[in-house]
């Protein structure tokens, strides 16, 4: 007699894709958790049961933690120092902008999404959802959550999140860090064409103790242009037009800017301790969880 | 230097549709959208380009840009411009293009002939014939044709060159020169240009009035032909076919010639020919019936004309010669009498003629009403003469006779004493008689004393003494004389010898009168002709080698070959000079004949390419332009 098969617990990703996530987490660069009390280990000594390092003792450290085997020994107090375990937030920055609609962006990045959201969840991590649309309002979001028991909720925002409106992903990340709290890493899954300043908002963002990492989702159209003729080319957040004329030397030009933006969002994101990954939409999402971010250590 | 121009200047003015153009590709210019999901990346990229790409405002109207260059091309054909290939430009000039039948001559082996080198050539003229320009097309072979008039249509020309055709027969440059002359009586020109491989006579008795650009074509192959087919009678009652084979200059070789009687091949010989060399042979028939021969030369090398290689000839049937003299004319029918192979009327007791003869000899003048193809009458004065010529009182002799004529060889007539006296009449004289077609072959002291006139089946001798008031029937030149009467009649009927028919015209034919008949060349092509009041068919043209056909609503009546027999045609040789009269000559042009290059069809290939090159640019490259 065979098993029933198990219901679908979301659209996004499939069973089997949920269960090899179970047995991964995210992995940070640099440990940035937050200071209330988690599973992660900070780099400061902290109440944990692992035993970090000594330092000399200094009027008004707790007596406690004075090394009395050592201070037998030497005749003089060392104290001893544990590693701290704090919670560490795991955001998500989902560019629901117009411009992700197009061959199935929008879709991988709420994919990708799910993925994080569900090994933050799994590894008691604080995990919000953001998703902008447009520029002047505040960005759709899912308040910070922990544990198994919200992961329906964060696939539920997901799935809701539909393509629309012209939110330029500087805005959004800035607006992000009005609602948001907390140390941790922030995976911001977008297109990345934006005229704003990303630098600025990334630099908010490490500040804020946001680890950036970013996820360039470009349709093929975008990574190999297929373009005959004189083109009037429609922006389709903006609807600005610009007129080309196809050639080859434009071509090569676009792939050198492509190239030229994918170097910089990297040296963008490596500068503050953050990475990057550019992927195209239609690489199935188990290649890209399972392939390029496993075998570039982004999760483990 | 005159490098080239403009046939159709007028055109300029469609160079104003520049200005539309430019209107309507900035009003109308309609670009296709394409919604894309951010212009970031374009916008960087545009002004990058547009910064550091030179020709950058050319490239962003380059489709504009094509669509000038491609009018400026079609305007530029309309212009018509040319390349000056000629030193200068005529306002009229005739062609003239020799289709005799060497030009049929091929170069080489599975070549082309000299009449399609010359039309390749005349075709190029008329292919740059500038807008103000005319020609006149002539074609010549033995006799010219005017093909067109002096014009500008070149569809007209190119028709009138197409249907000129290789013509089996030798030229006559002479001929074309007239016509031309004449042509340019009511429309002048200064230069006519010749298109030939100079197989005429380089002697032409022509008054040269304009200049003659003689463009010789180029030296045809190696070539044998059939250039004489002549039969003669011997004693044995037979005949002895001659037929001689000759070569161009550059022609040797081994060949083949067989000899076929009525579709049998009864002869074959094989020869071989050396430069510079002819080749005599000779097949004996039988003579018992009326045979037609073909004569085939089949080279065993390349030959580079095919229409001297055949021959045709018609014997007649080997009878006795009937000839009628009456009894009163003792001398003549005594001296007939040591003749073999003629039989002589009258025979009976009556001194009448009846039926048909082939010579009549007499002193009567009701004889000349019978039908012979050669008479002599003796003695009297022909009705047709009496009113240029008398008879004197006074004795005569002879002053001078044609002893190249064939009835006077070996006929001496000096000491000769004629009691009668020719003369001619007052204000007569030799002309007179020629206006006639007669011809005097013996003058006597104060008239001619034998004439000889020669009509289109028929010859007609008239002795005005009556030889028996002479000493000629006592002199050895008498039965010479009757010997060379009688060959001459067997020559007429056809049985002292044959020779084989030459292109050209047929030869006259007996038929019924007034009839029509159809007659059919080698080529198939029919042409009705209508005997004339005596029966007699003549002046049909046959231009090429083989047999035509005769018939009379359907039936057969007979058939005629002819063939080129033409030692001229055959030796394919061509002349460097012409010598006109006065001491005029031309030379073989130094260069070729070049004609104004036409332009306008690489501009208009050119525009087909530059519209190519827009639609596979705009509409077929997925990345553009490499």
């Amino acid at each position: 007699m065979q098993p029933l098969p198990r219901p679908q617990l979301t659209s996004l990703l499939t069973n089997s894709v949920l269960d090899r996530l179970q047995r991964l987490r995210i992995r940070p660069v640099s440990r940035r958790t937050s200071r209330s009390r988690g599973e992660h280990l900070s780099g400061k000594g902290g109440t944990s049961t692992e035993f970090c390092d000594y330092r000399d003792y200094v009027p008004g450290d707790d007596t406690r933690f004075v090394d009395w085997n050592i201070f037998a020994r030497l005749h003089r107090p060392y104290l001893k120092q544990f590693h701290k375990e704090e919670e560490r937030h795991v955001v998500l920055l989902i560019d629901a902008s117009a411009s992700m609609k197009f061959d199935g962006k929008l879709e991988l990045g709420k994919q990708l999404a799910a993925a994080f959201g569900v090994m933050g969840l799994l590894n008691n991590e604080r995990v919000s959802v953001y998703a902008s649309h447009m520029s002047g309002d505040a960005p759709d979001r899912l308040p910070a959550c922990r544990g198994r028991m919200n992961m329906r909720n964060v696939f539920q925002f997901i799935e809701g999140v539909d393509g629309r409106g012209d939110a330029p992903l500087d805005r959004a990340a800035e607006k992000l860090l009005r609602y948001h709290t907390g140390r941790g890493v922030c995976v911001i899954l977008s297109d990345f064409l934006t005229f704003g300043d990303l630098k600025r908002s990334f630099n908010l963002l490490y500040s804020a103790g946001l680890e950036p990492f970013g996820i360039q989702i470009l349709s093929p159209r975008e990574i190999d242009p297929d373009l005959a003729s004189d083109l009037r080319l429609v922006d389709s957040e903006t609807q600005e037009t610009l007129d080309i004329s196809s050639s080859s030397d434009l071509i090569n030009l676009y792939q050198e800017y492509r190239q030229g933006l994918e170097r910089d969002l990297e040296l963008l994101c490596r500068r503050r301790a953050g990475q990057f990954l550019s992927v195209s939409s239609e690489v199935p999402v188990e290649t890209v969880l399972f392939d390029q971010l496993r075998r570039r250590g982004w999760i483990e | 230097m005159n490098w080239g121009g403009f046939q159709s200047l007028s055109h300029l003015w469609l160079a104003a549709l520049l200005v539309p153009l430019v209107l309507f590709y900035f009003l109308k210019l309609k670009r296709p959208r394409a919604e894309i999901p951010s212009l970031v990346l374009w916008r960087q990229v545009l002004q990058d380009q547009r910064v550091n790409s030179p020709f950058q405002r050319f490239k962003r109207n380059l489709l504009l840009l094509l669509q000038i260059l491609l009018l400026l091309l079609l305007v530029l054909a309309a212009l018509q411009p040319f390349w000056r290939g000629g030193p200068g430009k005529h306002r009229r000039l005739p062609l003239l293009v020799d289709c005799s039948a060497s030009m049929g001559a091929l170069d080489k082996p599975g070549g082309i002939s000299r009449l399609a080198e010359a039309k390749r050539r005349a075709r190029q003229i008329i292919d740059g014939l500038a807008s103000d320009q005319e020609l006149c097309l002539v074609s010549f072979d033995n006799s010219a044709r005017q093909r067109t008039g002096f014009t500008n249509n070149k569809r007209l020309l190119r028709d009138a060159l197409d249907q000129i055709e290789v013509e089996d027969v030798p030229s006559d440059l002479e001929q074309a020169l007239r016509l031309v002359q004449a042509m340019g009586r009511s429309e002048p020109f200064d230069e006519a240009m010749l298109f030939s491989d100079g197989n005429f006579p380089a002697r032409v008795n022509f008054d040269l009035s304009f200049k003659l650009n003689y463009q010789r074509l180029a030296a045809a192959g190696p070539n044998l032909g059939i250039t004489s087919l002549t039969a003669q009678r011997p004693a044995n009652g037979g005949w002895d076919v001659f037929v001689q084979i000759e070569g161009s200059a550059d022609a040797e070789g081994n060949a083949s010639v067989e000899l076929l009687q009525d579709g049998t091949a009864i002869g074959s010989e094989r020869i071989t020919l050396a430069r510079s060399h002819a080749q005599r042979m000779v097949f004996q028939i039988k003579g018992d019936h009326a045979a037609a021969l073909r004569v085939q030369l089949t080279p065993d090398g390349f030959d580079s004309l095919a229409g001297d290689n055949t021959a045709y000839l018609d014997l007649p049937q080997s009878r006795p010669l009937k000839v009628f003299v009456p009894k009163s004319m003792a001398s003549y029918r005594l001296a007939l009498q040591g003749i073999v192979g003629i039989q002589l009327f009258p025979q009976d007791t009556s001194d009448e003629a009846s039926g048909s003869f082939d010579l009549v000899m007499s002193d009567r003048p009701q004889d000349l009403g019978i039908a012979a193809r050669t008479r002599l009458s003796v003695g009297f004065i022909p009705p047709e003469l009496q009113r240029f010529v008398e008879i004197g009182t006074n004795a005569s002799t002879v002053v001078d006779w044609r002893r190249d004529a064939a009835a006077l060889q070996h006929v001496e007539l000096s000491d000769l004493v004629v009691l009668d006296q020719p003369r001619f009449a007052a204000n007569a004289g030799e002309a007179d008689l020629e206006n006639l077609g007669y011809e005097v072959l013996i003058h006597g002291q104060r008239g001619p004393l034998l004439v000889r006139k020669q009509e289109s089946d028929a010859v007609r001798f008239a002795l005005l003494f009556h030889t028996d008031h002479s000493t000629l029937p006592y002199r050895v030149g008498f039965p010479i004389f009757v010997a060379n009467i009688v060959q001459i009649a067997l020559g007429q009927v056809g049985l002292a010898e044959a020779n084989a028919d030459r292109t050209g015209v047929l030869p006259p034919l007996t038929l019924a009168p007034h009839h029509r008949y159809e007659v059919q060349g080698p080529d198939q092509k029919s042409e009705p002709v209508t005997a004339d009041e005596r029966g007699t068919l003549s002046g049909v043209r046959a231009s090429r080698v083989g047999y035509y056909s005769l018939s009379e609503n359907g039936a057969a009546k007979g058939r005629v070959g002819a063939c080129l027999l033409s030692p001229t045609e055959t030796s394919l040789a061509g002349v460097e000079q012409i010598q006109f009269n006065e001491r005029l000559q031309v030379a073989v042009a130094a260069t070729l004949v070049k004609s104004d290059r036409p332009l306008w069809p690489m501009l208009l290939m050119s525009g087909l390419c530059v519209l190519v090159v827009e639609w596979w640019f705009f509409q077929k490259k997925p990345g553009g332009w490499k």
